[in-house]
């Protein structure tokens, strides 16, 4: 197993202080920088600039932007600019150094690990053991910091619920109204010798069809809606965030909904009508 | 000859809110392949009613109902349904045509619920219009047809799976009396082509042209006389 901090983990700094410096003789370190960053500094790959944790400026170190990169986006912070700049470690510890305060420096909360045999369990309970109070999980593993968006996620499945049981009975409401409408047709449909169960068979198939095609309408509307939103709040964020998605699973859920209540309030509104004596649907 | 449609003693009380009511009380009635049948009485005195039983729309409260000899009374409503679709044509005052439908296909419907191949009943279609002088709106729907045609239709509807019997409750009703006379000409020409006609009707000149005519009050027939 390799332990390799200097050479794969990468650190996010904010920027305190950051600008544009003549290159000098001594070959400045190396790092990268958000393009949120390199656009609003206008900073460009091969960029000499002045980084520092002090607000204002002391002990600034010379860097060169060697990369711009797009960074990962963070539901959390979607709504701040992100600012950032990568620095391998020594460059950082080289640039905390200098503060005077040793509570003034800032933390590495975290560093990724690549494995080299990949097992993240074994390596994790192994660095837990060896450094109790060092926190140490595989990335693959649940992260408590999208405790957030669990309960977020359960909260909009609670909304889907409620909004599903709504239109259905809605659908169902629909359904009465728009069977009461053929009540004639189904009492001349019985008149000339139509069983129930043939006009029952009649609905379930209309009823599925209706349903299907309500289903695949909404998700077309969904699939563009979801354009849409991402766009929009990816423009006003200036994020790759992907705010709104609908997934394979997520299309399968609604039609797995939508289709047995579309044929379920079909058949119970027909039946309503179905289960009457024939002389009182033709007698109206 | 053997009756398609046998009563024996038949009933029919409708449960009301206020008490019940005794549409028909102990009608007894044949009728057999080739009859022409007028019912005639006043208002509410059971000629729908008796005409809803004898085309297993309704069941009798009590007596026995019998059709080519089986009880109509025992009968599972999907048994009932399969006798009014091959056994028995229907034909109301208020025409009862699927509006959604051109006369054509209206015509079509019943034979394609009793599994006639497309064809047949396509040529059989063209033929019943034929026969009852609607061949040029075939293609029509019924909002676009005047009463007498969809009149027309109806019979032709009622006629498509060579029913036996062919009852018609009010068929001039709502038509004006030229319209009316046409719709009574089309019904000779059904009994003269060898279906049994059951006419219930408040139409002196309708009820004349029937072979035997049923007066019924209060339930009762009261008087049956053969012409």
């Amino acid at each position: 197993m390799v332990f390799q901090p200097t050479m794969t983990a990468a650190f996010l700094i904010s920027v305190a202080l950051l600008t544009q410096a003549s290159p000098t003789a001594v070959e400045p370190a190396g790092i990268l920088i958000t393009r949120q960053l390199a656009e609003s500094r206008g900073l460009t790959v091969g960029s000499v600039v002045k980084l520092a944790t002090d607000p204002a400026g002391a002990h600034a170190r010379l860097f060169r932007v060697d990369g711009i990169y797009e960074p990962t986006p963070d539901p959390m912070h979607f709504a701040q600019p992100q600012l950032d700049a990568r620095m391998h470690l020594p460059d950082l510890l080289a640039l905390e150094a200098g503060m005077p305060d040793e509570r003034d420096r800032r933390g590495v909360t975290s560093i990724n690990v690549a494995l080299s045999d990949r097992d993240a369990e074994r390596f994790a309970l192994d660095v837990a053991a060896r450094v109790p109070g060092l926190v140490a999980r595989a990335t693959s593993a649940p992260d408590d910091r999208t405790n957030t968006f669990i309960v977020v996620e359960r909260f909009h499945l609670a909304i889907a619920i409620v909004t599903v049981v709504g239109s259905a009975v809605f659908l169902l409401a629909l359904m009465v109204m728009l069977v009461d409408e053929r009540r004639s047709t189904v009492g001349i449909l019985r008149l000339i010798g139509f069983t129930r169960r043939r006009i029952l068979l009649q609905v379930f198939i209309e009823g599925a069809v209706i349903a299907l095609a309500g289903a695949a309408a909404g998700i077309l509307f969904a699939l563009a809606s979801q354009r849409l939103f991402n766009g929009f709040f990816q423009w006003r964020y200036d994020t790759t965030l992907v705010f709104l998605r609908i997934t394979p699973s997520v299309v399968w859920r609604s039609l797995a909904m939508a289709v047995p209540f579309g044929i379920a309030a079909s058949l119970v509104a027909s039946w309503t009508f179905l289960r009457q004596q024939l002389l009182a649907l033709i007698r109206r | 000859m053997t009756p398609i449609v046998e009563a024996r003693s038949i009933s029919r009380v409708f449960p009301m809110p206020a008490g019940p009511v005794t549409a028909l009380r102990d009608v007894s009635l044949s009728i057999a392949a080739g009859d022409y049948l007028g019912v005639v009485g006043p208002s509410g005195c059971g000629k729908s009613t008796l005409l809803h039983v004898l085309g297993c729309v309704d069941v009798p409260t009590s007596g026995t109902l019998l059709f080519h000899d089986r009880d109509v009374g025992s009968l599972a409503d999907t048994e009932r349904s399969r006798l009014r679709l091959r056994e028995i044509g229907f034909v109301f005052q208020r025409f009862f045509l699927l509006p959604m439908l051109t006369a054509a296909e209206n015509v079509e419907l019943p034979q394609a619920e009793a599994g006639a191949p497309r064809a047949e009943r396509r040529r059989r279609t063209m033929a019943l219009l034929e026969y009852v002088g609607l061949a040029a709106r075939a293609d029509h729907r019924p909002s676009e047809l005047s009463g007498g045609e969809m009149q027309r239709v109806a019979i032709a509807r009622a006629l498509a799976n060579r029913p036996r019997l062919l009852l018609a409750d009010e068929p001039t009703g709502e038509l004006d009396q030229g319209t009316g006379e046409q719709i009574a000409t089309l019904l000779d020409r059904l009994h003269a082509d060898g279906t049994a006609v059951v006419v219930v009707t408040h139409d002196p000149a309708i009820a004349g042209r029937a072979r035997r005519l049923l007066r019924m009050r209060d339930g009762r027939i009261v008087d049956e006389a053969p012409r």
